[in-house]
């Protein structure tokens, strides 16, 4: 076991079992946590109104697409820039299953799902042994790709084109019906417990074992090549994961809005997701979610004066200059209030 | 017919290669990927629309990118320079925000129409060469790409700051170490980048339209051929630019249907033979 004690593996907070210390925080932590979720799935769908709520839900779509960058950045040094793709793509797959598969509802689910996961590990597996500037330019690039093949002529008469597809579905899905999801206040209860679920997801991730390697791999991947490890397995592994919380969040938006249209996989679709993770901060699970819902908000604000594209520029830059120890590589409170009162030269990276 | 696909993927060529060996020279010295090299080039082409309304397009071949590498100038201390020591990746997407940014501020002052803009009159019409009539203004771009390209070359070969460059480019510590000022050789790799961008910008007008996704298709094909070409290497960016040409304008002729998505496919082929791609572009971390 010492040889794996590497920067990164002892940089962890705590290990998993000691989080409680005595055995009574851990219950106490379980309860409040049970509550927040309790609360937070009923109280807005009594006190907020239609509006708010689908801003709300929007909110948590793209959190959930943060999520997913954030998570790759944080722990693996890897910034993606085709989310979008994903997104859009499960949604416009399940529209295909069920108008030209002639799939009932719920298999047509589990055939865009499946697809987009085995796309993603296809993509993934030839894409995350480059190296991170390569990644990322790989990323943009596989997504445009996408969006041009959904504009396709000869593809036409099943993605719609530039028109988009129009989602109706009869019977039930997950016990829901099509009015269902569309219902804001009943659609966000789903939101609500599928932004908790992946964002739980990948904090116990990050915490495993996985996350260990791969905060490594981030640091120094010939060392943990030297050392034995496999490093290619684990960015794969977090590659595909981080693609299927976006997969179920673009099922997840096909299912409220009950269309997809060809804007769902362009580029301002993963750069907007890249701001809210960068307005919420990278590390950790409640951030990104946070980060959708102020863009959602934002968004509704400034987005009539059609300046959403303009800000997102702007927040990309300021966020990322004003976090002077830098967003990507972990960022902890301590180390830029240091900075801060030192003004000392900043470790190389 | 072989010989109008070759004419006209290099013309394609000409452009990318301008705009792909910018790329490369920046990412040689700050280890920077541009990503709004795009916008750059877009900026350029507007730029060059309105200076040709004005004052001609020969006028616009020569005050745009003038104007465009002082941008370049501006871009290295404002943001380069500060941000030296940030992780790359950082800069990178700081180079993504600003590219937006600049994007956006094109698209307010021009609208979302697309724009055109015509060839001086020397240059319409087209010419025969071997029994094939073949447009001048795309003779005149080959000559432009071509020549900038050998003009690169000869000054990267021949000149003491294009061997700095090299040196740089193939191992900062060392190079500094010999005394090179990487600084003052960056901040003439910026502007000639982007003054590279805005000849491209110029030359794009009458050859493709104008329009307001121009930035996004450019730097994702640029993209492409620098990683094909292996990034960093300039060499490998031009010949991956001229393989690249040849693909786009005979997947066009020959796969209608998908000619789209030829660039990406050579790009996933690419990867999978070579993932460093095909050109000797120094080995990064």
């Amino acid at each position: 076991m010492s040889n794996r004690t590497t920067t990164a593996a002892s940089e962890r907070v705590a290990p998993l079992g000691a989080m409680g210390g005595s055995s009574l925080r851990v219950p106490l932590t379980l309860v409040a946590v049970a509550i927040v979720v309790v609360v937070g799935a009923v109280a807005p769908t009594r006190f907020a109104g239609d509006f708010v709520l689908r801003l709300a839900n929007e909110g948590l779509l793209l959190g959930m697409l943060a999520l997913s960058v954030a998570f790759l950045m944080n722990q693996a040094g890897l910034v993606a820039l085709g989310a979008a793709s994903i997104y859009g793509g499960s949604g416009l797959l399940f529209a295909i299953a069920m108008n030209d598969w002639n799939l009932p509802p719920a298999w047509a689910l589990c055939a865009a799902f499946l697809i987009i996961v085995v796309y993603a590990t296809v993509l993934g597996a030839l894409i995350v042994r480059t190296n991170p500037l390569a990644f990322m330019m790989l990323t943009l690039a596989a997504g445009e790709m996408i969006s041009h093949a959904v504009m396709l002529e000869a593809l036409r008469d099943y993605t719609g084109g530039a028109d988009g597809l129009v989602v109706s579905f009869k019977g039930t899905v997950f016990g829901m019906e099509a009015a269902d999801f569309a219902s804001p206040a009943r659609f966000w209860v789903v939101m609500w417990v599928a932004a908790w679920l992946s964002g739980l997801a990948l904090w116990a991730v990050g915490r495993s074992r996985l996350g260990a390697i791969l905060r490594a791999v981030r640091e120094n991947e010939e060392r943990m090549r030297f050392s034995g490890f496999d490093t290619y397995l684990p960015r794969l592994i977090a590659y595909v994961l981080v693609n299927i919380v976006a997969a179920v969040a673009g099922l997840l938006h096909v299912l409220n809005a009950g269309f997809v249209s060809p804007e769902s996989l362009g580029i301002s679709v993963s750069t907007n997701s890249l701001v809210a993770a960068l307005m919420g901060g990278i590390a950790g699970s409640v951030g990104p979610l946070l980060g959708g819902v102020i863009f959602s908000f934002a968004q509704d604000e400034f987005g009539a004066r059609g300046l959403t594209q303009l800000l997102t520029g702007i927040a990309i830059v300021v966020f990322i200059v004003v976090f002077p120890r830098g967003v990507v590589g972990g960022l902890s409170s301590m180390a830029w209030l240091r900075k801060l009162a030192f003004g000392g030269r900043r470790e190389t990276s | 017919m072989i010989a109008l696909l070759i004419a006209n993927s290099l013309a394609l060529a000409s452009l990318l290669i301008m705009l792909a060996s910018g790329l490369a020279l920046i990412y040689g010295l700050r280890d920077v990927i541009n990503f709004g090299h795009g916008a750059i080039y877009m900026l350029g082409a507007y730029l060059g629309y309105t200076v040709s309304l004005v004052g001609g397009f020969w006028l616009a071949l020569i005050v745009v990118p003038i104007l465009l590498a002082l941008l370049g100038i501006a871009f290295e201390y404002l943001a380069l320079r500060p941000l030296q020591g940030r992780s790359h990746i950082e800069v990178a997407l700081v180079t993504l925000g600003l590219g937006i940014i600049l994007g956006q501020v094109i698209i307010f002052f021009y609208g979302g129409v697309a724009r055109s803009v015509d060839a001086p009159q020397i240059l319409s019409g087209s010419v025969t060469v071997l029994n094939l009539s073949y447009p001048v203004y795309r003779i005149f771009l080959i000559v432009m790409g071509l020549g900038s390209c050998a003009l690169l070359a000869l000054w990267l070969r021949y000149t003491s700051s294009g061997l700095y460059v090299r040196a740089v480019s193939q191992d900062p510590s060392v190079a500094r170490m010999m005394g090179i000022n990487a600084d003052r050789l960056s901040l003439l790799v910026t502007s000639l980048s982007t003054a590279f961008a805005g000849v491209a910008g110029v030359l794009a007008g009458p050859y493709l339209s104008i329009d307001p996704g121009m930035d996004v298709t450019m730097i994702v094909n640029c993209l492409i051929i620098v990683v094909i070409g292996g990034t960093g290497s300039i060499g490998g960016a031009i010949v991956a630019a001229l393989l690249f040409g040849f693909m786009q304008v005979a997947g066009s002729v020959f796969l209608p249907n998908i000619a789209a998505l030829v660039p990406y496919i050579l790009l996933m082929i690419v990867l999978l033979v070579a993932p460093r791609g095909i050109g000797r572009g120094r080995v990064l971390n």
